[in-house]
């Protein structure tokens, strides 16, 4: 049985991993326009007066600015100290105008998208797509359909240019500028990023996605969303993420503010999977109105500090929320993602399901935070929190936060951590499956409940991508 | 801070009485230990209770249960960390919060936090915050039990460890 006795993995063995698939890079000497390394006030007003912004968003960015230096890195969490602002480019602009049609976008920018596999995938299944290259959205395009029932799906700084008033309405008013150090900064240097409206009563049946790419080595990119759903209407909106393969680190950093007016729902579905030198910084949050709902479906992947723990405040009577999150942890990288559900209203119910999955030295850890107000009385909540741990070099977290500020409720925390079992491997190798091919069925068992929620084209590329993460990992 | 150490082969009953700071290490191979705790914060006291439970050696098992009823404006905070150190295989270690809240006006915070480093282990934690659901009140009163002491019965019930 030597096939079971107890294996041990090296620590950063296999720390660049060479089989990466959206590594490439293209020059970026022709952009319209690069900012000098570093952040300065200078910077943020340049950024500004170039996007000819209204006076009302520079005071807000400079706000932001100055929150952003007074503020900390949080005490907690993941190891943020190697990362060097004054190391970073904030503002690096690829092309002067987005693109309707891939034919007007730059050879190597389509290249990038092709390879993404974005052309295809907008014809086959999804009724609006946005690019994002560095620090703007170079392409975009909404079906007919959609435009036709006055559904608005823009990049943030074509809504703030056509949609002056329903920004200003909205604009840091889920996240507060100060809410932390990173939200500060996105403020302070904000670029790019989508703007989507829904009418009242329109179900935006197929999803909207935004791809966003880094391509530039040591940059900062800030995207800002703001997702505006009306009464009774609904959309699912996916952002996916890649970055070529630089030694040298860069940093994510986004703002996504959801309002979900009374009735409606808005499903918010991540794919991260940037390459193993970002740090991902990002504050995702949602209001919520009576009869809301709002699901975020997370999968991280990628990167190397992600910490991210999407939101929701439930704020009108009988409003739901739901997260689901998939992390997975490999060598040098650590994935410090989870929850975090505000109960402001009575008969609000949330649901958070977190799975991950530490392997090759990787952390995993779940930080999470359940609020119930006084006023939230019948309130439900339930957090449940699964990991595996594949080696003993791996570690895996949960911190978990219930604080219950009234008596009618029903609050509940249940989290395991285990690995995969010698008896389920022995079950299915007796059946005749290959050991490895009993691991990744075993994996994909694992996360099959929260893959499941996935529209169908992204749950199989999801199990690819775990099937492909997990080669080679028996030693 | 009291901290309590468990010696190879040993097994330890421990009681915990007064809310404070306890720090249980699992020090020697195959120690066990059972942890439990059963508390009641009335009027407008602030009771936290804060239990570190830390494998250091392999072959160790631990399992804690902790309770607690919150009445009146009280606050009451039960926090329960499981850490277990790298090169800690074949151990087993499980935490359990219940609280129930008895009034309006009383709150209550469960943590329940673990800290993994190796990965032959079985390890879970559950923490939950309720009322007392109706039915249980409901059952009992069909049986002529009046409403209140029907509440004392079932919360008697709830704190026997």
């Amino acid at each position: 049985m030597a096939r079971f006795a107890k294996k041990t993995t090296k620590p950063g063995d296999e720390f660049i991993n060479d089989s990466y698939e959206h590594g490439y890079s293209f020059d970026n000497k022709d952009y319209s326009f690069q900012s000098d390394k570093g952040l300065s006030e200078d910077i943020v007003r340049q950024i500004s007066s170039m996007k000819n912004e209204p006076k009302w968003m520079l005071e807000q960015r400079l706000i932001g600015f100055k929150e952003f230096q007074q503020k900390k890195n949080p005490s907690w969490g993941a190891d943020l100290s190697e990362l060097k602002f004054d190391d970073l480019s904030y503002y690096l602009k690829p092309t002067d105008n987005q693109a309707k049609s891939w034919d007007d976008v730059p050879p190597e920018v389509k290249e990038t998208f092709d390879r993404i596999g974005v052309p295809e995938a907008e014809r086959e299944y999804l009724a609006g797509v946005k690019a994002q290259y560095d620090s703007e959205v170079v392409y975009g395009s909404l079906k007919q359909t959609w435009e036709k029932d006055g559904v608005v799906f823009l990049s943030m700084d074509e809504g703030l240019e056509k949609y002056p008033d329903l920004v200003k309405e909205h604009f840091g008013k889920v996240i507060a500028h100060g809410d932390n150090k990173y939200s500060a900064l996105n403020t302070a240097v904000w670029s790019g990023g989508s703007f989507v409206y829904v009418p009242p009563g329109v179900d935006v049946k197929m999803p909207l996605q935004t791809y966003f790419r880094i391509n530039s080595e040591a940059f900062g990119q800030f995207e800002r969303t703001l997702i505006i759903v009306d009464e009774g209407a609904s959309v699912h909106y996916v952002e996916g993420c890649t970055a070529p393969q630089f030694s040298s680190t860069s940093l994510h950093s986004a703002v996504v503010e959801i309002v979900i007016k009374k009735g409606a729902t808005c499903q918010y579905t991540t794919v991260q999977n940037w390459y193993k030198n970002i740090y991902n910084l990002v504050t995702k949050r949602a209001y919520v109105y009576e009869e809301g709902k709002m699901v975020w479906t997370d999968f991280n992947m990628g990167s190397k500090v992600t910490m991210k723990y999407p939101g929701f405040v439930l704020a009108g009577k009988g409003a739901r929320g739901e997260v689901l999150s998939m992390a997975l942890a490999g060598a040098g990288q650590h994935q410090d993602t989870g929850a975090k559900a505000v109960h402001l209203a009575p008969d609000t119910s949330s649901t958070i399901i977190s799975k991950s999955i530490s392997k090759d030295g990787g952390r995993a850890s779940y930080r999470g935070l359940v609020h119930i107000s006084p006023e939230a009385i019948n309130s439900k909540n339930t957090v449940v929190c699964d990991a595996l741990l594949l080696d003993d070099k791996s570690q895996s977290d949960t911190y978990p936060v219930d604080k219950v500020f009234n008596n009618q409720v029903e609050v509940q925390h249940e989290a395991t951590v285990s690995k995969i079992g010698d008896d389920q491997l022995f079950y299915l190798m007796s059946r005749g499956i290959s050991e490895e091919n009993a691991r990744k069925m075993i994996v994909n068992g694992f996360i099959a409940d929260l893959v499941k929620k996935l529209p169908l084209e992204y749950a199989v590329e999801m199990n690819r991508l775990i099937d492909f993460e997990m080669e080679g990992s028996i030693g | 801070m009291k901290t309590y150490q468990i010696k190879k082969d040993q097994h330890q009953e421990i009681i915990l009485k007064k809310p404070g700071k306890y720090l249980i290490e699992l020090v020697g191979e195959g120690s066990s230990v059972d942890i439990k705790g059963a508390f009641q914060s009335s009027k407008s006291e602030q009771m936290t209770l804060e239990v570190i439970i830390h494998h250091r050696a392999p072959h160790t098992v631990a399992n804690t249960l902790l309770k607690g009823v919150a009445r009146d404006n009280s606050y009451l905070r039960l926090k329960g960390k499981i850490l277990i150190d790298e090169d800690c295989g074949d151990t087993q270690s499980f935490l359990t919060e219940r609280i129930l809240i008895l009034s309006e006006n009383a709150k209550a915070e469960a943590v329940p936090d673990l800290e993994i480093k190796t990965d032959d282990v079985k390890c879970s934690h559950a923490a939950s915050v309720s009322n007392i659901p109706k039915k249980h009140l409901f059952y009992l009163q069909t049986r002529g039990i009046e409403i209140k002491k029907a509440e004392e019965m079932i919360v008697e019930g709830f704190l026997t460890i």
